[in-house]
């Protein structure tokens, strides 16, 4: 029962945390242009050209390609490309790792319509249909590569920071706890479920999870399910919500160059921000308007 | 003094007389690698050491930064240094304040952003210029200032760095080793951008404790706005000076060219940073010369702010970069122009059209472009009539990062080269890749002490590496000039003193220019050359 309460209350704050930093970023100021080529969406964004390669910019029809910059975030987003092109050796962890991530939450997400599944009195094994069936083998699938995946990108890219002379100069204490902490929920994770790679378990104990329903648990299920719990609550807390960051930072400054022309949706909101009187101000002389103090 | 293999950040406030020396740079290509060919580093001198900030790594950059003669002195400069930093995360900041924290919190520290730097990579790696060593010992002080989790967990948060008068004066200089090209940022996988850090901290510097580098402020912003130029140059000496440059064209070339001047409701104001008048006048006499020629409605201003397109304030004040901004459209507004066309400036480009693009609304702005599309349309629409066969020596193109990576203007360049000069060819790499010439931000106008020793060792290496990679298969052949065509008059001061420093242009015969030079040089209407070293 209080595992249940744990689980609702983990997934609760994990998406309301998310979505309350998304939230903080989205309300900022309206900031300066800061775009930095190529710049997906626009023409000529192979070489990295813009709208200002055209004579008169402001008089000719501005053409956005939100396909080409579609696919730059999934790129970005599933393939982690501009790490990929840029530090090789370090990639391959890192995108064992995301990927990893990103077979679980399609495993839990699995699991959950198992347990639905199992709740509403099907069942979720071979020759049991082709939902029962399809469930079935894709569980195995994304939990046995997901776990092996994140588990082995984790600890990888912990090992690199420790052994790695530049890297460990730049990682805090609280840097390698992150790493651990995954490490630990997947490592978890995997001597939990190593005993029934059907996933059969793990799908009752979520149905169990889902309805509320007692259910016996081993010492290390409740260890693998509080460290889990623990590292939901915490992602959000910590600059492992990247998830959120990468998104402003990409399509709010580095992808924004939206010009500030007359009559525009970005005209208006250059005006209100205008208007805005900060409530602190620098105080250098040449700001407060009084002369410097003499040397 | 700490080997710069073992430094780290939290270092930064020890009490060593300096904490590391420069000792491995980059290998230059042939025949730069020969021994002798590179004057060595030199000694900072010992007054340097005790009046300003030698300590970070015997460069000084900032000379309005002296160290303080008490006690109380020194723990006001740290206060205020303290004071500005936590501005910088408030509404104060407004400007940036979202780009910033995405930056400030999101690091990985994946360390992607180093080799994409050629400052670092000038050095062969020093630890000083990785570009995340300045961002986390920020970081770092924040941490321990501002956050609970600082002041709480301490080292275990990475709050462990010591402020105190060396650590701030240190990393006011360390903001000053950074040109600010933003190359690092194109590379990394979280989008974030570590130029920001040198960036804030510049401003803290200068918004909150009024201490910037004289040739940026007092020289810079405040000179332009008492007088009109960053250059001094006042309104009388502005049409002296173009008075002085019709005759020299007349002189020169035979051709009768009056600039228009302060021309109500022309199509075009043309916006020349104002050390072309005194450094180059050559590329306002060709602007004239081509715009003339295909006929264009021009003018130039006389008035405050409207002869000179440069803004310093981009590289280190907000508040002047906006003052700054805004007279200069105010001139554009005020004569009724239609549009403003900037000259072979990269910084005032960007501060022109995309800094400024949000500093006004409506009526009060004039449209922006840039002069590299309006020069091709001129030669594709063949407006203009060329004889290639005039450049019929190796070319190569220098990318101004504000041109290229910062608005997006990469083709209209290079197609006009590619017609008028038929030994063009690229560096490596260039375009929105380019690497910086190393003066960017402010760094090409900055001599103080031994800072230009710096520009020309360390943060234009790379440049001049890629300069004599671009003429590997002639630059030993003295008798065949060779032209670094750099449209922006920064890079041009820093192209300028590289050549000089290295004694290229003495020994190999390698020129630099802007484009427009090279334009007029291949005119068919020409009848001597325009480039000086052809004749």
């Amino acid at each position: 029962m209080a595992l249940s309460v744990l689980a609702y209350a983990a997934i609760i704050l994990f998406l309301g945390l998310s979505a309350y930093k998304a939230y903080r970023y989205a309300k900022m100021p309206l900031h300066g242009r800061m775009e930095l080529y190529p710049v997906p969406k626009e023409q000529g964004h192979e070489y990295g050209g813009s709208y200002y390669e055209q004579v008169e910019w402001w008089n000719k029809e501005r053409k956005v390609d939100h396909k080409a910059e579609l696919i730059d975030m999934l790129k970005e987003m599933l393939f982690i490309k501009k790490l990929f092109d840029n530090q090789k050796p370090l990639w391959w962890l890192s995108y064992a790792l995301h990927l990893g991530i990103y077979l679980l939450i399609a495993w839990t997400v699995l699991l959950v319509l198992g347990g639905l599944t199992l709740l509403a009195g099907g069942q979720v094994s071979p020759g049991s249909g082709i939902w029962g069936t399809l469930l079935f083998y894709l569980t195995a699938f994304t939990g046995l590569i997901g776990l092996l995946l994140a588990a082995f990108g984790s600890a990888m890219l912990l090992l690199r920071r420790f052994f790695d002379d530049t890297l460990r100069k730049y990682t805090t204490p609280q840097e390698y706890f992150n790493l651990v902490l995954l490490y630990g929920a997947t490592c978890t994770g995997i001597f939990v479920w190593i005993k029934d790679l059907t996933f059969g378990t793990a799908r009752e104990v979520v149905a169990n999870l889902m309805s509320f329903t007692s259910f016996e648990a081993s010492g290390l299920l409740v260890a693998h399910i509080v460290i889990l719990f623990v590292m939901f609550i915490y992602i959000p807390l910590s600059k492992m919500s990247h998830y959120v960051g990468k998104y402003f930072s990409f399509h709010k400054v580095l992808w924004e160059n939206e010009p500030n022309l007359k009559g525009s949706a970005i005209e208006k909101k250059v005006q209100q921000a205008l208007a805005r009187r900060p409530a602190t101000t620098w105080s250098a002389p040449h700001i407060t308007g009084q002369a410097p103090a003499k040397e | 003094m700490i080997k710069q293999k073992d430094l780290r950040p939290k270092d930064l406030g020890r009490p060593d007389e300096q904490l590391i020396k420069v000792e491995s740079l980059m290998k230059l290509k042939p025949p730069y690698n020969e021994e002798g060919m590179e004057p060595p580093f030199t000694e900072p001198k010992q007054a340097w050491r005790e009046k300003y900030c030698a300590s970070l790594d015997g460069f000084v950059g900032i000379d309005k930064l002296t160290r303080p003669e008490s006690k109380e002195q020194e723990q006001e400069f740290v206060r205020k240094f303290l004071n500005g930093l936590e501005k910088a995360f408030t509404d104060a900041n407004s400007g940036v304040l979202q780009p910033f924290l995405l930056s400030f919190e999101y690091c990985a520290k994946c360390n992607t952003c180093s080799d994409a730097c050629h400052i670092y990579k000038a050095t062969n790696g020093n630890e000083l210029y990785r570009p995340i060593f300045r961002s986390e010992a920020l970081r770092k002080i924040v941490k321990k200032y501002f956050t609970k989790s600082g002041k709480l967990l301490g080292g275990l948060v990475g709050a462990d760095l010591e402020v105190n008068w060396e650590t701030v004066a240190r990393l006011g200089e360390l903001a000053y080793r950074c040109n600010l090209c933003r190359r690092c940022a194109q590379t990394c996988p979280l989008g974030l951008d570590n130029s920001l850090f040198a960036k804030e901290i510049r401003k803290i510097f200068s918004q909150e404790m009024g201490i910037a580098p004289s040739p940026l402020h007092e020289k810079g912003t405040m000179n332009q706005l008492k007088t009109g130029s960053s250059t001094g140059i006042t309104k009388p000496v502005f049409l002296d000076t173009i008075e002085f440059l019709e005759e020299d064209i007349e002189e020169r070339y035979g051709l009768k060219i009056k600039f228009p001047i302060d021309k109500k409701g022309a199509d075009i104001l043309l916006m020349h940073n104002a050390g072309e008048f005194l450094a180059w006048p050559e590329n306002p006499i060709a602007f004239a010369i081509l715009f003339e020629e295909a006929g264009l409605d021009w003018t130039l201003s006389s008035e405050m702010l409207g002869y000179d397109n440069v803004n310093y304030g981009i590289w280190y004040d907000d508040a002047q970069a906006k003052k700054i901004a805004l007279q200069q459209m105010k001139v554009a507004k005020d004569l009724g122009v239609r549009r403003i066309v900037i000259g072979e400036c990269g910084h005032a480009h960007k501060a022109s059209a995309v800094v400024a693009d949000r500093m006004a609304y409506g009526e009060d702005k004039v449209p922006v472009e840039s002069c590299l599309p309006l020069l091709w349309d001129l030669v594709k629409s063949k407006a203009l009539k060329f004889d290639p066969s005039k450049n019929n020596f190796p070319v190569t193109l220098h990318d101004p990062c504000n041109v290229v990576r910062q608005m997006g203007i990469v083709q209209p360049q290079r197609k006009i080269l590619k017609q008028i000069c038929p030994d063009f060819r690229e560096m490596t790499p260039h375009g929105v890749n380019n690497y910086c010439c190393g003066g960017g931000s402010g760094f090409a106008i900055m001599n103080s002490m031994n800072f230009s020793e710096f520009r020309n060792k360390i943060s234009a290496r790379t440049k001049f590496n890629q300069i004599l990679g671009a003429f590997q298969d002639t630059i030993e052949e003295a008798d065949i000039p060779k032209y670094v065509c750099a449209p922006c008059s920064n890079c041009k001061g820093t192209i300028r003193d590289i050549l000089e420093y290295y004694r290229v242009t003495e020994k190999f015969n390698v020129h630099y220019g802007g484009l427009v030079e090279l334009m007029v040089n291949a005119l068919v209407s020409m009848n001597k050359p325009f480039l000086e070293f052809l004749e």
